[in-house]
């Protein structure tokens, strides 16, 4: 009995042993079996040397420097880069200066109309030793017009040969040191920072103007595919990528499933439309695809993207390999909203701002060039790419982005809070008294400015004012008014004219709505403009309606960089359209900022509504019996001008937050405006 | 196994057992066991002569097979981690004269030399990179070796302590990989960092060998000082074939765009000296050349600067005669004035970095750590970074030629401008140029940049400053677009159960032309909403979504159903807004899209006495607010709200039942940097039958909250992004005198 339970004992001891030791031995020998898993600190990361302490610089100390003793390198020859193959010592002085070659013979229209806009812009010189930049146009080949060796031609020093259309003139020259601004170059040929490229345009590409983007919304409509593929006729098509996860392999096009449409249109309607890299007309459709607000994704291209130099095309295309495609399309779809929402609405201000004329190429090449000239006074990037862009931010008048209308919000700075008041005094003459009051009396108002425009002799006295009062002799011309005088100091200008009537909070409540819209005009007084079917022509008017598209300038807050852009941007014949009929003087500046901000002007309440509804316009003859009839065609010519009709209506004006509102006056802080 | 059980039995081991109670359970029990097969064998004697002795024999035998298998478990237990352990100590503690020696044969073969038309898309096997959910390359770098020629002699130095650096700073990085089958880039731990270090052709035999070496596709070199006398190459001669080299130096005739990264020159005196920032403005002098051993042309040129300008140039040479012990290197003089370096470059505006034999200078990076103005003058020089940075914001280049107009040239630049760059230039150094690993990982970003373009970092992340970067608002809709009229709105009305009232502002809202769709968010769960028969029959489709939990955020979610670009929320008692005021709210919005454009406003004050922020319903003159009641504003800040509104706002207000108005204003205001629109007159929000806005913002308690409101979202955004303006929009003819009958919005503010 004890030794059963003895024997019990031990039996159960033994057996407990052996559990365990096959337990604890099983468990090791799973650890073993299992591979080890990486342990966050020991994995084979780069050693920490013992000697790391020890371990010699890469350079001693002192031997940096003396390595230097050495002459400067002869640039390689064949090869020619901006330092060395461009002489800048002949822009000196007015900047970048273009002379173009007089083409040979019968030229086309397109040629014809591509010498005179250049001819038209402000970069132009009549004579070959004045220009700094000589530009030899090299169109169509397959209409003949490939140019012989020019005159001056001095081993191409300085000289630009531009190739709109990639049709190759046969080579009748060596191009030496001249650059090429060429359709698409491809990569291996393109010399960054000296050859320029362009935009592969299409034969039928307006001249002027040209047409908007085809963006109607910032964000893509819903239920619009995601992807737009080329087709080979010229066409595009769009792919559904849900179904189909090779919408541009071969195989898959062979079947074209439920999920595919198979649709010719011209424009691509998609957000993203891609475009391979090989076939040559890729850059054509990359085109089509910014003018649709189409979002690029070129695969491995193997031209230069245009104007790369400038443009940020990070920002507006997306380049990607082609020999990830499902990673692309992955990437595509996974994109964020605020990504494609972005990217969106880059291409169209790419389109609008470089692309959507020839005119606005050629402007922009000429630009980059300037830009490559002055050197530190270039454009930032941040001009070139974000509206208004490079052409209409002219680096002339700044080179801080802080100093121009349009980048407050980017730069986190604010508008100043004063303005100068320009007051222009035509004929008759009668110093404005009243109106320098009413304006000086705003504590907003830094300074006044009265510009004495007629053939009176300028009064000796002028009123005790608050403020600093200047008056400048103008040169009796109306365009004057918006010269850039360098005694203005403010951003804001509030122009004015001398017959004007404003009270202090009029300008005081203006001016607070312009620090608001610092880029737009605000004014007072307002007309429109409409389409005459029956003239076939625009027209304009300043009767009352319901809507407006222009202030009038003679009481209006701007900010002076479009004095500015008036007096250095305009071609010559509209300000001098502008002297010679100064009731277009409004429209001009008009269409100005209005082609500027592609937005309508502001109008804020005026209390002599009724009295001077009509135009205030400048030269009239003494104490108006009538304005004068507005030169019918004026709007026309700058249209014809533009290209384009920038001008857009508002149908809204800004009041004072209780203006009219049956609450006591006293409350109101701009009482004054709601007196009849 | 528990650890209670058998510490229970009390037959720990008084020596082995000494462990602490919180132990491993392993070990715990295998001293249980241990002791217990002890205590037995003491006993053993006791026992075992009672039993026969082919028992005795068995027992014994199993006991000494159980003992000596447990013991071996034990071992087994213990081992492995003392070899692991000591494995560690081996790698943590080895030298650099340990590592693995390798012979190179002479007759080993040689890389073709650097391909220049290489390209991303014809040298770089992207597949290797393959797909990776967070866009990030792997990089792999092969172990460190000493290789030596057939005589023992050694090919280069094994590596310098910048290249060590740098491989250290990769491995800690994110895009390391000991995985060399899961590795895109490989960095060979050859140092070519200096080329005058090294033996070329050996070198290449080195690279050669490499076991995935493959032509050199996908692997990155590392090169600050290439080419050597007499005529200084300005890239590595080291033959490479196709590898990427991250070179200091290139020239535009030797640097394969969008292929190899051009890098800055390292200077060792950035790691000894602290210069601290010295902020922007005039300096003592205007232009300093503090370079040494420049050739005798330049000299000449800067001489004749110095002559010409006086006291504002400053060209600075060698020291002849410093007492011992002096570091030569720290020390510059101008005739027999003594100048400390790199100290005196924080007086100068601009600093001249003249090329040397090399196009890349150290000098660089000490001018722009002193926020000086680099003036390069090196023609054809490959500026470091410069496929992202933008060089044009942080210096000046000039050409050699010239260089005797280099001071006309700086002086025309504004003194705003050079302020700018002055900063910048510090900027550059402290995020790219400070230390071996912010050129390291800078470079690898811009290659993983390349590979993933879609996850690109943009221009503004590379090269705007902090400060700029925090100021600085992009406007999500920055493109200025006045949508077509006929594309319309779509309302969306939020409703509990609140039905008659719900069905008047249905029936109000649908006779607005420009309405396109309408929405009902039904967020009462409990109820069902009424019958598709008894909804008012109106001219635009209208769908009912029923949400899953009451929440007020459900008025903002993105839904699919929203297919304009206009949304009008609408609350379901808004009744007294009149039909050509909603189609005037619509028209406004399509010139302000990127605003909140509604009706009630209001206004966040300033409490001098509380400290605080103040909500304002009051008559006044300002408005900084508009009430999500009745408002229009542009269907991205839907998703915005939902997927993107900072910290816990979201959940705050779900939480408060309040406030969700104000939020979405916060979230406008701080993403477009602009103020809201209101729209038409004041108007009494008040309706007979039920509790209007007005109504409920008189309730004190609900000022308080909505106060408290203010000053929780003003924290969690860390500032107050509201914008306070005194105008509001209305009809341009409103209250003109002119025949109501002409006017296009005749039926305006009344009630």
């Amino acid at each position: 009995m004890q030794s059963w339970r003895r024997r019990k004992s031990l039996w159960l001891a033994l057996s407990a042993s052996w559990l365990l030791l096959v337990l604890l031995g099983g468990f090791s020998l799973l650890r073993l079996a299992l591979p080890p898993r990486p342990r966050p600190r020991a994995s084979q990361g780069w050693p920490r040397w013992l000697d790391a302490e020890l371990l010699q610089s890469f350079s001693q100390l002192g031997e940096l420097p003396e390595d230097a003793v050495s002459p400067p390198q002869a640039p390689h020859g064949g090869s020619c880069n901006w330092d060395a193959c461009f002489d800048t010592s002949k822009c000196r002085g007015d900047g970048l200066k273009v002379f173009v070659y007089p083409a040979v013979g019968p030229i086309s229209e397109t040629h014809r109309r591509i010498l005179a806009s250049i001819e038209g812009s402000r970069f132009y010189t009549f004579s070959p030793a004045r220009a700094c930049l000589l530009l030899l146009l090299s169109l169509n080949a397959q209409t003949g017009e490939c140019s012989s060796m020019p005159l001056q031609w001095n081993r191409g020093r300085n000289h630009l040969v531009l190739r709109l259309h990639p049709a190759p003139c046969p080579r009748t020259f060596q191009l030496g040191q001249a650059m090429v601004a060429e359709a698409s170059p491809t990569v291996d040929s393109f010399r960054p920072g000296f050859d320029v490229a362009l935009p592969f345009l299409p034969e039928a590409h307006p001249l002027r103007g040209g047409a908007p983007g085809q963006l109607r919304q910032h964000s893509p409509q819903p239920g619009v595919a995601l992807l737009a593929l080329e087709e080979e006729r010229g066409g595009w098509r769009t792919a559904d990528t849900g179904s189909s996860a090779c919408p541009w392999d071969g195989r898959c096009e062979q079947d074209p499933g439920p999920g595919q449409t198979q649709r010719q249109e011209t424009l691509p309607n998609a957000t993203f439309c891609l475009i391979s890299g090989h076939r040559p007309e890729a850059a054509l459709r990359f085109l089509q695809a910014l003018q649709a607000g189409c979002i690029p994704v070129l695969l491995s291209p193997r031209w230069e993207l245009p104007f790369s130099e400038v443009i940020d095309w990070t920002k507006a295309a997306i380049v990607a390999d082609e020999r990830l495609p499902l990673q692309v399309l992955a990437a595509l779809q996974e994109m964020s909203p605020a990504r494609v929402l972005a990217l969106r609405q880059q291409t169209q201000f790419l389109w609008d701002a470089y692309f959507s004329s020839v005119e606005k190429v050629i402007h922009t090449t000429l630009e980059v060039i300037q830009d490559r000239i002055f050197g530190t006074s270039a454009h930032p990037s941040l001009l070139w790419n974000s509206p208004p862009g490079a052409l209409l931010a002219l680096s002339t008048f700044s080179t801080s982005p802080q100093d121009f209308p349009f980048y407050y919000l980017q730069q986190g700075s604010r508008p100043e809070g004063r303005f100068s008041a320009l007051i222009w005094v035509g004929p008759p003459g009668q110093p404005p008294l009243k109106l320098i009051q009413a304006v000086a009396g705003s504590q907003h108002c830094a300074q006044i400015l009265v510009l004495w425009s007629n053939e009176r002799p300028l009064p000796s006295r002028w009123l005790e004012t608050a403020v600093p009062l200047t008056v400048i002799d103008g040169h009796r011309k109306v365009s004057d008014r918006f010269y850039p005088y360098s005694t203005i100091r403010t951003d804001a200008i509030l122009s004015l004219d001398a017959r004007s009537s404003l009270s202090t909070s009029e300008v005081d409540f203006a001016f607070l709505v312009w620090q608001s819209f610092p880029e737009r005009m605000v004014g007072f007084l307002t007309s429109s403009h409409f389409w005459d079917e029956a003239h076939g022509g625009w027209g304009y008017t300043a009767e009352t309606t319901n809507e407006f598209s222009m202030v009038l300038t003679t009481a209006a807050f701007y900010h002076r960089y479009y004095h500015t852009l008036f007096t250095h941007s305009l071609p010559k014949a509209l300000r001098t359209l502008a002297d010679e009929a100064p009731t277009c003087v409004d429209v001009l500046m008009n269409f100005i900022v209005a082609a500027v901000t592609k937005l309508p002007p502001i109008k804020v309440p005026y209390g002599k509504q009724r009295q001077e509804a009509a135009p205030l316009a400048p030269g009239g003859p003494g104490p108006r019996p009538k304005p004068p009839a507005p030169a019918p065609d004026c709007i026309n010519q700058i249209a014809a001008a533009f290209g384009h009709m920038p001008l857009l209506s508002s149908r809204l004006r800004l009041d004072p937050v209780l203006f009219k509102d049956p609450v006591s006056v006293q409350r109101k802080k701009y009482r004054s405006l709601e007196k009849p | 196994m528990s650890c209670a059980s058998g510490s229970g039995g009390g037959l720990r081991h008084p020596l082995r057992c000494q462990k602490p109670w919180d132990e491993e359970c392993e070990e715990e029990a295998v001293c249980v066991i241990m002791c217990a097969s002890v205590k037995y064998n003491i006993r053993g004697p006791a026992l075992i002569p009672r039993m026969k002795t082919k028992h005795r024999i068995y027992y014994i035998t199993l006991f000494s097979i159980v003992l000596l298998g447990l013991i071996a478990t034990g071992m087994f237990q213990f081992w492995p981690h003392s070899i692991e352990s000591s494995n560690d100590w081996n790698v943590e503690k080895r030298s650099i004269r340990d590592v693995p020696v390798v012979r190179l044969p002479a007759d080993s073969p040689i890389p073709e030399r650097g391909d220049l038309s290489c390209r991303m898309h014809t040298c770089f096997d992207v597949y290797r990179c393959g797909f990776n959910p967070k866009n990030k390359i792997k990089v792999y770098i092969y172990a460190l070796k000493k290789y030596v020629d057939d005589f023992g002699v050694s090919v280069s130095n094994t590596i310098s302590r910048e290249y060590n650096e740098l491989l250290m700073a990769i491995s800690d990085s994110d895009y390391y990989t000991d995985d060399i089958n899961r590795a895109c880039l490989f960095v060979p731990s050859i140092d070519v960092l200096n080329q005058n270090t090294l033996r070329i052709k050996e070198t290449a035999q080195a690279l050669a060998q490499l076991s995935r070496w493959d032509r050199g596709t996908n692997h990155l070199l590392f090169n600050m000082l290439p080419g050597g006398p007499p005529d200084y190459n300005t890239a590595l001669d080291v033959p490479r074939d196709r590898a990427l080299l991250a070179g200091g130096g290139f020239s535009t005739w030797t640097y394969r765009q969008g292929y190899d990264v051009s890098i800055p020159v390292f200077s060792p005196l950035s790691a000894e000296v602290d210069l601290p920032e010295k902020g922007p403005g005039p300096r003592q002098y205007f232009l300093l050349s503090s370079q040494v051993g420049l050739h005798p042309e330049y000299r000449e040129d800067l001489e004749a600067l110095q002559v010409k300008h006086g006291e504002s140039v400053l060209v600075l040479d060698k020291c002849t005669n410093l007492s011992e012990g002096v570091l030569s290197v720290r020390k510059r003089c101008h005739k027999h004035q003594v100048f400390d370096y790199p100290q005196v470059l924080q007086e100068a505006t601009f600093c001249v970095v003249l090329r040397g034999a090399r196009l890349g200078q150290a000098v660089l990076s000490d001018v722009l750590q002193a926020g000086c103005v680099p003036v390069v003058i090196a023609d054809s020089y490959i500026l470091p970074f410069s496929e992202v940075l933008d060089w044009k914001r942080a210096s000046v280049v000039v050409p050699e030629e010239k260089m005797s107009d280099v001071y006309s040239i700086l002086q025309s630049i504004p003194q705003r401008q050079i302020e700018e760059m002055q900063r910048q230039a510090r900027w550059f150094w402290e995020a790219y140029f400070q230390s071996i690993k912010a050129i390291a990982l800078a470079t690898l970003q811009i290659i993983n940049d390349r590979i993933y373009p879609y996850a690109a970092i943009s221009y503004e992340e590379w090269n705007d400053p902090p400060a700029v970067k925090w100021g600085s608002v992009s406007n999500p809709l920055f493109l200025p677009l006045i949508p077509p009229q006929s594309q319309g709105f779509t309302a969306i009305v939020l409703t509990y159960d609140r039905v008659e009232s719900l069905f008047r502002v249905i029936t109000e809202v649908s006779k607005v032309p420009s309405l396109s769709k309408l929405l009902v968010v039904w967020n009462n769960q409990n109820k069902n909403p009424p019958e598709d028969s008894l909804w008012p029959k109106i001219r635009v489709p209208l769908k009912v979504v029923r949400t899953a939990e009451n929440k007020l955020s459900n008025r903002f979610f993105p839904y699919d159903e929203i297919e304009t670009e206009a949304v009008l929320a609408i609350d379901d008692d808004i009744i007294m807004l009149t039909s050509d005021e909603l189609q005037f709210g619509y028209e406004v919005w399509r010139e302000f899209p990127d605003r909140l454009v509604g009706y009630p406003g209001r206004l966040h004050l300033w409490d001098h006495e509380m400290n605080k922020w103040k909500y304002e319903s009051e008559w006044t003159n300002e408005v900084s607010m508009v009430l999500t009641g009745a408002a229009f504003y542009h269907k991205y800040f839907n998703y915005l709200y939902t997927y993107k509104m900072p910290g816990d706002i979201k959940n705050w207000v779900d939480a408060h039942m309040n406030c969700e108005d104000i939020a979405m204003n916060f979230l406008v205001a701080n993403v477009t940097g602009k103020a809201v629109i209101k729209v038409t007159p004041r108007k009494k929000f008040k309706c007979p039958e039920c509790t209007a806005i007005d109504g409920l913002s008189l309730d004190q308690t609900h000022m308080v909250e909505r106060s408290e409101c203010i000053n929780k979202f003003a924290s969690v955004f860390g500032t107050m992004p509201l914008k306070v303006v005194e105008h509001r929009a209305d009809p341009v003819l409103y209250k003109d005198d002119f025949p109501e009958k002409l006017k296009s919005f005749p039926n305006i503010g009344s009630l």
